[in-house]
């Protein structure tokens, strides 16, 4: 198994269907993209026909959404062999998941559901991330996610669940920048305690994306563009990591694509200024 | 302390049952209750599905409007837990669901509506073929032609509506008022399959349903020709065969012809 750190990409967005075409035909100034990978877990048609036409100008990354790495059901084998046949296709830089489960019984929530931060829970998601790289035969990268319970059974904070997934699995980390503005909120804790509770050679990628604010608590809904808020902890997240591969995170309210292109530009802006233009090409 | 198994087995019980036990389980925040923040996952797990069941049947919902296809879906995901890792196929039993519901199943066209969408959708990223082109028949020898069978597109599937669903959803989907529901004197047969990359259905005449349905069995073609002059009078029967032929070439249902 290749344990090479994922190369430093750059600045991504997600791939979605309405702008398939506009980057065909304008191979517009993004340097990479991620898909979901489940939605192109299909048999044929336009989906996979643009990934490929898109696969062979931009690198690409695979983003899951139901690997369910934290569910006590079993792994499931179809999902897992569709994912390697997919990743024999488009040949990820990486592949990523998120630290949650999906479902039990073989019922899928569709949701990034929490995990009770115990010694129990880290033993069984450490176990399943090593079951499935070995399958994939490449490492993992695992995302933070946002949530909005706490389980009263915690044994330890999320960011130290967190790290000790990625020492003792091996695996890498996706940092989602909105995602723990978003449960910092929620669960009264201090962004900068996360931030610097992870260890920085894990994180290989970042994600930035809008939420709905709802008073007492924050939803994470990537259907609107990214707040200043969570620009400013971007700022220190980039200041504390280094460059990191970054990619905003959009899935309703999909705007066109150049407006998503300004965002982008905004998180390069944002990386150039606390970096400085010297460091920031030098990781390319 | 409840195991893993059993927190996640009554976490999903919270979401898909409405059971509270959970809410033992789980903190208040500073700033809201647990049954409000637990909600927010029963909350999304109804939306997500609702937002899904809405995009793979855009004409069923503008057809029966928000509220009782808001109705109709809720009832469906109540009935119908996600057993797949793609929410692509969540909305799949949709048709067969609306036919045996009580409330729906009288007004036939509902359930076939859902039926032609879900066969478009189908459709639309099924497995690829090249299209059987008309050089490669024209290079067919005259004396293999009633031998050679034909390849139906692997996106190609065959519906029978005894309702005008396929008028309903057309005029739907141009945004024009939909005609009445009707009930057909005859059954009516249509193809959908994929063309390029576009989903497409078209209504068959009888008698080229029939031989679209031979042929995709494998029967060949100078029996087809045969079948076609049993089915309405042998004059033209061949010419009548061809034209059809022509057709699936032209609008690429066929994925393939070979000598039996």
């Amino acid at each position: 198994m290749s344990s090479d750190k994922p190369p430093y990409l750059g600045f991504g967005l997600g791939l979605r269907p309405q702008h398939y075409q506009e980057i065909l035909d304008a191979s517009p100034a993004i340097d990479w993209f991620e898909i979901i990978s489940e939605n192109y877990m299909i048999e044929g048609g336009q989906p996979l026909h643009m990934l490929d036409r898109i696969c062979e100008r931009y690198p690409v990354v695979m983003h899951g959404v139901s690997l369910s790495i934290a569910s006590t059901a079993p792994l499931d084998l179809d999902y897992l062999g569709a994912l390697k046949t997919l990743a024999d296709r488009v040949k990820p830089k990486w592949i990523s998941d998120h630290l949650c489960w999906t479902g039990v019984h073989g019922v899928n929530l569709h949701d990034l559901l929490p995990i009770p931060y115990t010694e129990e829970a880290l033993d069984h998601v450490v176990a399943r991330v090593g079951q499935v790289q070995d399958f994939l035969d490449r490492r993992l990268t695992l995302e933070n996610v946002s949530s909005y319970i706490t389980f009263g059974q915690s044994e330890m904070t999320e960011w130290e669940f967190v790290s000790e997934v990625a020492k003792r699995a091996d695996c890498w980390l996706l940092f989602d920048v909105n995602n723990v503005y978003v449960s910092a909120f929620n669960h009264g804790f201090s962004t900068d305690e996360f931030l610097h509770g992870v260890p920085r050679d894990r994180v290989v990628q970042f994600h930035v994306a809008g939420h709905s604010h709802e008073e007492s608590h924050i939803i994470d809904t990537h259907d609107h563009p990214v707040c200043d808020e969570v620009w400013d902890f971007y700022r220190d997240t980039v200041g504390h990591f280094g460059p990191v591969s970054t990619m905003i995170e959009r899935d309703d309210n999909i705007p066109p694509l150049a407006e998503l292109v300004d965002e982008l530009d905004h998180a390069r802006a944002i990386a150039r200024a606390v970096l400085g233009e010297k460091r920031l090409e030098a990781a390319e | 302390m409840k195991s893993l198994r059993e927190l996640q087995d009554t976490f999903q019980r919270g979401i898909l049952a409405g059971d509270d036990a959970i809410l033992a389980e789980v903190k208040d925040s500073a700033k809201e209750e647990r049954k409000v923040l637990f909600g927010v996952y029963r909350n999304a797990y109804v939306a997500r599905l609702a937002e899904i069941v809405g995009d793979d049947y855009e004409q069923l919902h503008a057809y029966l409007g928000d509220r009782v296809f808001a109705r109709l879906v809720k009832a469906y995901i109540a009935a119908n837990p996600s057993d797949r890792r793609s929410a692509r196929w969540f909305g799949r039993h949709l048709p067969a669901f609306v036919r045996k519901s009580e409330t729906y199943a009288k007004h036939r066209e509902i359930a076939e509506i859902a039926e032609l969408e879900k066969a478009l959708a189908d459709a639309f990223d099924g497995p690829d073929a090249e299209p059987l082109r008309i050089e490669a028949l024209a290079a067919v020898a005259p004396e293999a032609w009633p031998s050679l069978v034909f390849v139906p597109h692997p996106t190609a599937s065959r519906l029978t509506f005894s309702t005008n669903a396929a008028d309903i959803w057309s005029a739907l989907k141009s945004e024009t008022a939909p005609p009445k529901p009707l009930h057909l004197p005859e059954p009516q047969a249509i193809l959908v399959w994929r063309q390029e990359f576009m989903s497409r259905f078209r209504p068959l005449s009888p008698e080229e349903a029939m031989m679209w349905d031979e042929a995709a069995k494998g029967v060949r073609f100078g029996v087809l020709c045969e079948m076609v002059a049993t089915f309405a009078g042998e004059d033209e029967a061949e010419l009548r065969a061809a034209s059809y032929l022509k057709g699936w070439v032209d609008m690429e249902t066929l994925a393939g012809c070979q000598t039996a």
